[in-house]
């Protein structure tokens, strides 16, 4: 099958962050970057496609400034045969104007199945994916923990409600994207690494529309210190649960 | 001052919580405006449609269709779209749900306009939508502006409380503005979680036990937080694997599943270094045990010392009486 | 001398005959090793080195005598060889040369010590292959057990030799028996036993000792040729091996080999078949006579895991001598002169050109053969992840076989090549790679441990243009695991209580990469390890501390590898030598008896030769310890379990090493088990834990700042 992947460059976000002095963004110094964890169940899951019906061709569509050429790279490690970069200086917050550019670039490629990460993990916003569907009149499938394409006309998957899940059937071509649990990404070998470097990576401009949704101002929430011991013996439960309501708000 | 309308979401035949929640959210923003809803379902949602009044919707658009017994996103976005154009509102609202942020990027991609996703806070700021939006794993909170009309936001379950206003609404039937049998996408069934078999990488919250329950047969104990809350599944740490009290696919750990749920909590774990890289990365970690210098403290946000055989039964009675609340 | 007899020219034939033999197995077998293609570094160097093993290793028997009975029967045995060589070539020459003997050439005493040594030798030998064939089939000790042995050909070839011993007494006593014991030189034996035969009549005196000449010198000359045939090729390649290898030295002890990753036009990283592997790894399988020292120490064997490192050995020359010849038969038929004329009809090939050679289609079953791979066919999966790296079986090997690198290269395949490896792996992987710990902990947390202990770090010193006198490196387990972390602590205020002036990296310290380098992933280790030597050249830094025995052997051994040459010092020798100056404020008391038994780390201990440094501080910290040693103990220590990236992969089959570990420290009786390694910290720990003992497991550092003294205490802390 002819299967696109868009994937996304992400910090690590295992750290503590900074704000960054524009007051809008976080302080990329210091920040390492990789690809967005979804993403990489995204790409297995195409590359597990692939092995399984034989044959096919994958590609990585990344947008954003030359830095991403090394997220495409590993992508190509782990086994997609091209990469694309929609280059440009910054990538918008507003998922819109992102999918536009993707869909431009999308649309021409006859592709079998077109899948995306469920979300981005630093901006969070879970939309370009059935954005896309939507520019390019594709049915989409979002956050899908389960899928089975085993031919090229159609697919089932599974999604996680709340509480429940639901299975869904859909056609090709179409629009999916990937949740945890479909594949566990590959870990590239050093093979696959060399053999990277050889593929093609093609850049192009981005074809961005205008952004309607911007961020105004980035703050870290007030910190909540760990290793904080409220109380010893069962009388103290009382108190736990009113923290887990109105603090942490998980109850 | 503008109308606004809200996505009221139902499953299997009802109302869920997050149906009042948008109506709420689009209360606030529209001020002193109309605030309509649509919801989806199959014959007989009507009936519970009135219900929206009470968080404010004057007016409750109802689409019935045996398609609509379950999720059709072609179907509802379209007319969701189309009734936005049709009533001519500043914006429409959905939750965050699962179904909801499969809906809203799609009605905005129709409306051909960037939405807000997810958010914690809304307000009309002049012609724009300011809000909050948690970014990075919740670890920096971002305000974006939405200056787009019609906006589509989706706001987080959970983040705005139902207000009653004592209103009522009137139902009003409207037609699919898509056949919503002809739908690409189907959803073939739902299936209603079974929380014992909640599987740990999916849970939002997880109850771990360690070897400070001295025994297999007290893993009941655990168990039974995990029932209370109804959502959440039952992990082990390696020593209690090794021991063959539960099986190595409970393992949490290193070497076993890494999880960060919403809520973790740890009874009888001392917090190995093996244990702690399969957990610390939680939202909100709760240690209970014995030992107070133990590791797991250090992780912990919030932490019992205490025998975990005395404090388990009376947080699991605690959690039921919580949840029976709500 | 006499005419040539019939029967020395139909001798001088099969001699002929079994020499030529000889030599066409000598060489098949040495250019199969010619098919070991992995990279290899010199083996003639440092030449004082490689003399002293072949002596000490090779012909004093060191290491076939660490065991206590089969030890001295072998060196018996092999010793016997080596004189009664000087007797065989006498026989030899006999069957051409009518009635030699080196009577003719040798002073009267030489020649009679000549006799006397080869009639004790020769007694020598029987009695202790009898005692060794009364092991292999009454007693049955378990190392001679198990895959990877071949019993029946064990039995056989010792009773070839007893047949050789029996036939060479028996002429001796016939000799003695026609000459009435005036044959010149010294045979107490042989007229011991010609005594019996002093009856018979001159002819059959004759008779018998023709009959034993001619047995001993045919089963002299089947045997040789037998021998490439068996296990006990090793009587033919042990010595040379013994001098070609590295695992006594010369070199690093330990160090693995550095992997080139750039190097074009290669397909297969690291070892799937015999092709990959190193001629020298290649001898090993040669040499080995599956004695199974090495299966009996290797931890993950003892605990019933699959591992045996016997085995591994053993599959690699299985292996090469079932491709090896196919790929000699193909090479032939690929040869210019086509070997079609000849029409081998089970062989086929093409020219190294590619173009095809005319001959009969392939053949599926040699094809099959062909298809097949050490790894996966032989080596599982399974087995490679077993070990330890705890290196007992490379030590233990009495021939200096490197088990270790051959599972090392496969392992390397296994990730580099394949991506195939335990899933629980990956996490480590990743969090190395991310996060710069196998754990994965945020990396700005790495100093937390030194809030408030007011440490300087390198930048620091280097902002205000100060050199500390040590680094002390960290490591990962002494940064973030809160165990480890007391340890680290403990340490730096030693340190701080000696006056010592150093300094830490902070957060600038990241994984050197050793635990991927151990698990196969040479790629990872060496981007990390390449980044740690850019770190610590760029602060000049000469004096490097750790107390991780992992970091100690990574940045001393084998960040040489990358230019980064620093003199690392593990804390138990920095301690050991602190308390010797009497550096260190320490309580004047005596303080508590306690028993101490020290585990020694595989990577101190077996790796690096720190045997001592750790007991004399325990004893200096401790005036009236009782020191007391587990039944494994020292160089021959076993593992905790730990090594060999084990740390991070899950023990499912067998019993827990480190509960095993655990159970032959408490047997001693110990009230606290010391340890060195962070590690062995959570794996002993770990072990006490689930024994539910109450023995306290403490580290050194622990140990010497529990008896600081208390105005020491006071100002460091």
């Amino acid at each position: 099958m002819k299967i696109a992947v868009c994937i996304k460059r992400v910090p690590d976000m295992d750290v503590k962050f900074k704000i960054a002095a524009s007051g809008t963004a976080v302080d990329e110094t210091g920040l390492k970057f990789d690809m967005s964890d979804f993403d990489g169940y995204a790409a297995e899951a195409a590359l597990q496609i692939n092995e399984k019906l034989g044959g096919g061709e994958i590609t990585a569509i990344c947008l954003g400034p030359d830095t991403v050429g090394e997220t495409l790279r590993k992508a190509l490690s782990m086994g997609i045969d091209k990469a694309v970069q929609l280059k440009c200086d910054a990538v918008p917050f507003d998922g819109y104007a992102i999918a536009q550019a993707l869909a431009a670039e999308l649309k021409g490629g006859n592709y079998d199945l077109i899948l995306f990460g469920r979300m981005s993990i630093d901006s969070s916003n879970q939309s370009v994916g059935p954005m896309v569907a939507e520019l390019l009149g594709l049915p989409c499938v979002t956050a899908a923990s389960r899928l089975d394409v085993s031919a090229k006309t159609s697919g089932t998957a599974q999604r996680e409600l709340e509480g429940a899940s639901e299975t869904v059937s859909f056609p090709l071509p179409a629009v999916v994207s990937i949740d945890e649990g479909v594949a566990r990404p590959r870990y590239p070998s050093l093979k696959g690494i060399m053999a990277a470097k050889k593929k093609p990576l093609e850049v192009k401009p981005a074809q961005l529309g205008a952004a309607t949704v911007t961020v105004t101002r980035m703050e870290l929430p007030p910190e909540r210190n760990a290793g904080r011991i409220i109380g010893e013996g069962p009388d103290t439960v009382p108190e736990l649960v009113r923290l887990l309501q109105t603090e942490a708000k998980v109850l | 001052m503008a109308n606004f309308l809200a996505v009221a979401e139902a499953r299997n035949g009802e109302l869920r919580k997050v149906a009042h929640e948008a109506v709420t959210a689009a209360k606030a923003l529209a001020g002193g405006g109309d605030v309509h809803a649509i919801v989806f379902g199959a014959p007989g949602i009507a009936a519970k449609a009135a219900a929206l009044g009470e968080c404010g919707a004057s007016k409750v658009f109802v689409v019935e269709h045996d398609a609509f017994a379950m999720h059709n996103p072609e179907a509802a976005s379209a007319t969701i779209a189309a009734q936005v154009k049709a009533g001519g509102y500043r914006g429409v609202i959905l939750s965050a749900s699962a179904h909801g942020k499969d809906l809203a990027p799609r009605v905005a991609a129709k409306l051909g306009v960037g939405m807000a996703a997810d958010v914690t806070a809304a307000r009309m700021d002049g012609d724009a939508i300011v809000a909050s939006h948690p970014v990075n794993t919740g670890k920096v909170v971002s305000t974006i502006t939405l200056s787009a009309n019609p906006a589509v936001v989706s706001v987080r379950p959970g983040a705005f409380t139902p207000a009653p206003t004592g209103g009522s609404a009137t139902v009003e039937a409207l037609a699919s503005a898509a056949d919503p049998a002809a739908s690409r996408v189907k959803t073939t069934g739902l299936t209603q979680g079974n929380t014992a078999k909640l599987d740990l990488g999916e849970a939002p919250i997880i109850v771990t036990g360690g070897r400070g329950l001295k025994a297999a047969e007290n893993f009941k104990l655990v168990e039974d937080l995990a029932d209370a809350f109804g959502n959440a599944a039952v992990g082990a740490t390696r020593a209690v694997t090794d021991d063959g009290w539960r099986p190595h696919s409970d393992q949490i750990g290193q070497t076993g599943r890494l999880v960060s749920p919403d809520l973790y909590i740890a009874v009888g774990v001392s917090g190995a270094i093996q244990h702690l890289a399969g957990m610390r990365t939680s939202k909100t970690i709760v240690a209970i045990n014995k030992d107070k210098e133990a590791p797991i403290f250090k992780v912990a946000d919030y932490g019992i010392v205490g025998d975990a055989f005395e404090v388990v039964p009376k947080l699991t009675e605690a959690v039921k009486a919580a949840r029976a609340n709500r | 001398m006499e005419q040539m007899t019939a029967g020395n020219f139909v001798f001088a034939a099969i001699l002929l005959g079994a020499a030529g033999f000889f030599s066409y197995n000598a060489q098949r077998l040495a250019r199969y090793l010619q098919f070991g293609k992995g990279a290899e570094t010199s083996r003639v160097t440092e030449m004082p080195t490689r003399l002293r093993n072949l002596l000490v290793i090779g012909f004093a028997q060191s290491k076939i005598l660490r065991d206590p009975l089969a030890g001295p029967l072998h060196a018996g045995v092999f010793w016997g060889f080596l004189v009664l060589t000087v007797g065989s070539i006498e026989i030899l020459l006999q069957g051409v040369i009518n009635g030699f003997s080196y009577d003719a050439f040798l002073p009267k005493p030489v020649f009679a010590l000549y006799t006397l040594s080869q009639e004790l030798f020769a007694l020598l030998v029987l009695g202790a292959v009898s005692v060794l064939i009364w092991r292999r089939l009454v007693t049955k000790p378990k190392r001679l057990q198990g895959p990877g042995t071949h019993q029946a050909e064990a039995v056989f070839i010792l009773s070839m030799i007893a047949g050789l011993m029996v036939t060479l007494l028996l002429m001796f006593g016939f000799a003695s028996a026609r000459q009435h014991g005036m044959e010149p030189g010294l045979h107490p034996v042989g007229g011991l036993i010609g005594r019996a035969f002093g009856g018979l009549s001159d002819g059959a005196q004759f008779a018998g000792f023709a009959i034993n000449w001619w047995a001993h010198a045919l089963l002299l000359l089947v045997f040789l040729n037998f021998l490439p045939y068996s296990k006990h090729l090793h009587v033919l390649t042990s010595l040379i091996n013994t001098f070609f290898s590295n695992t006594s030295g010369p070199g690093t002890k330990g160090a693995m080999k550095p992997m080139d990753l750039e190097a074009e036009g290669v397909e297969i990283f690291g070892a799937k078949d015999i092709e990959q592997l190193s001629w020298k790894n290649l001898l090993d399988g040669y040499s080995c006579t599956e004695c199974g020292r090495c299966t009996a120490a290797c931890p993950a064997n003892l605990t019933g895991k699959l591992l045996s490192p016997r085995k591994i050995v053993v599959d690699t020359r299985a292996r090469l001598l079932e491709k090896a010849p196919l790929l000699v038969a193909r090479e032939e038929n690929a040869a210019p002169v086509a070997h079609a004329a000849h029409g081998d009809g089970d062989a086929h090939g093409h020219t190294a050109t590619g173009e095809h050679v005319a001959v009969a289609a392939p053949d599926p079953a040699i094809e099959a053969l062909l298809g097949k791979s050490l790894l996966d066919h032989y080596i599982t999966e399974e087995e490679l992840w077993a070990c330890t790296s705890c290196r007992a079986c490379v030590q233990e090997c009495p021939v200096s076989i490197d088990q270790l690198e051959i599972i090392n290269e496969m392992r390397r395949n296994l990730v580099l090549t394949e991506s195939r490896f335990p899933e629980e792996l990956l996490p480590a992987f990743e969090g190395m790679e991310q996060k710069g710990n196998p754990w994965s902990f945020a990396p700005g947390d790495r100093a937390a441990w030194a809030e408030g202990l007011e440490i300087p770090t390198m930048a620091e010193l280097a902002a205000s243009n100060d050199t500390p006198d040590i680094l002390f490196w960290v490591g990962c387990m002494g940064s973030f695991d809160d165990r480890a972390k007391k340890v680290t602590v403990a340490f730096a205020r030693i340190l701080k209580a000696a006056g010592v002036k150093f300094a830490i990296l902070g957060q600038e310290e990241a994984c050197h990469g050793d635990p991927a380098r151990r698990m196969g992933n040479e790629y990872l280790y060496q981007v990390l390890a390449k980044a740690a030597v850019e770190t610590l050249n760029g602060y000049k830094v000469t004096t490097i501390v750790t107390h991780c025995p992992h970091c100690f052997h990574q940045i001393g051994k084998e960040f040489p590898q990358w230019g980064g040459t620093y003199e690392v010092i593990h804390h138990s020798e920095y301690l050991e030598r602190l308390l010797r100056e009497g550096r260190v404020p320490m309580d004047e008391g005596d303080g508590e008896r306690l028993v101490v038994a020290y585990h020694d780390s595989c990577y101190l201990g077996r790796y690096n030769d720190v045997i001592d440094a750790p007991r004399e501080t325990i004893r200096r910290a401790l005036p009236i310890v009782d020191l007391v040693e587990p039944a494994r103990t020292k160089d021959r220590g076993l593992c905790c379990g730990a090594g060999g990236g084990r740390m991070w992969m899950e023990e499912k089959a067998g019993k827990r090493i480190n509960v095993e570990r655990t159970e032959e420290l408490l047997a001693t009786g110990a009230d606290t088990i010391a340890v060195a390694c962070p590690f062995c910290m959570t794996m002993i720990a770990d072990g006490v834990t689930a024994k539910g003992a109450t023995a306290d497991v403490l580290d050194l550092a622990e140990l010497v700042a529990g008896r600081l003294a208390p105005e020491a205490t006071a100002s460091a802390s």
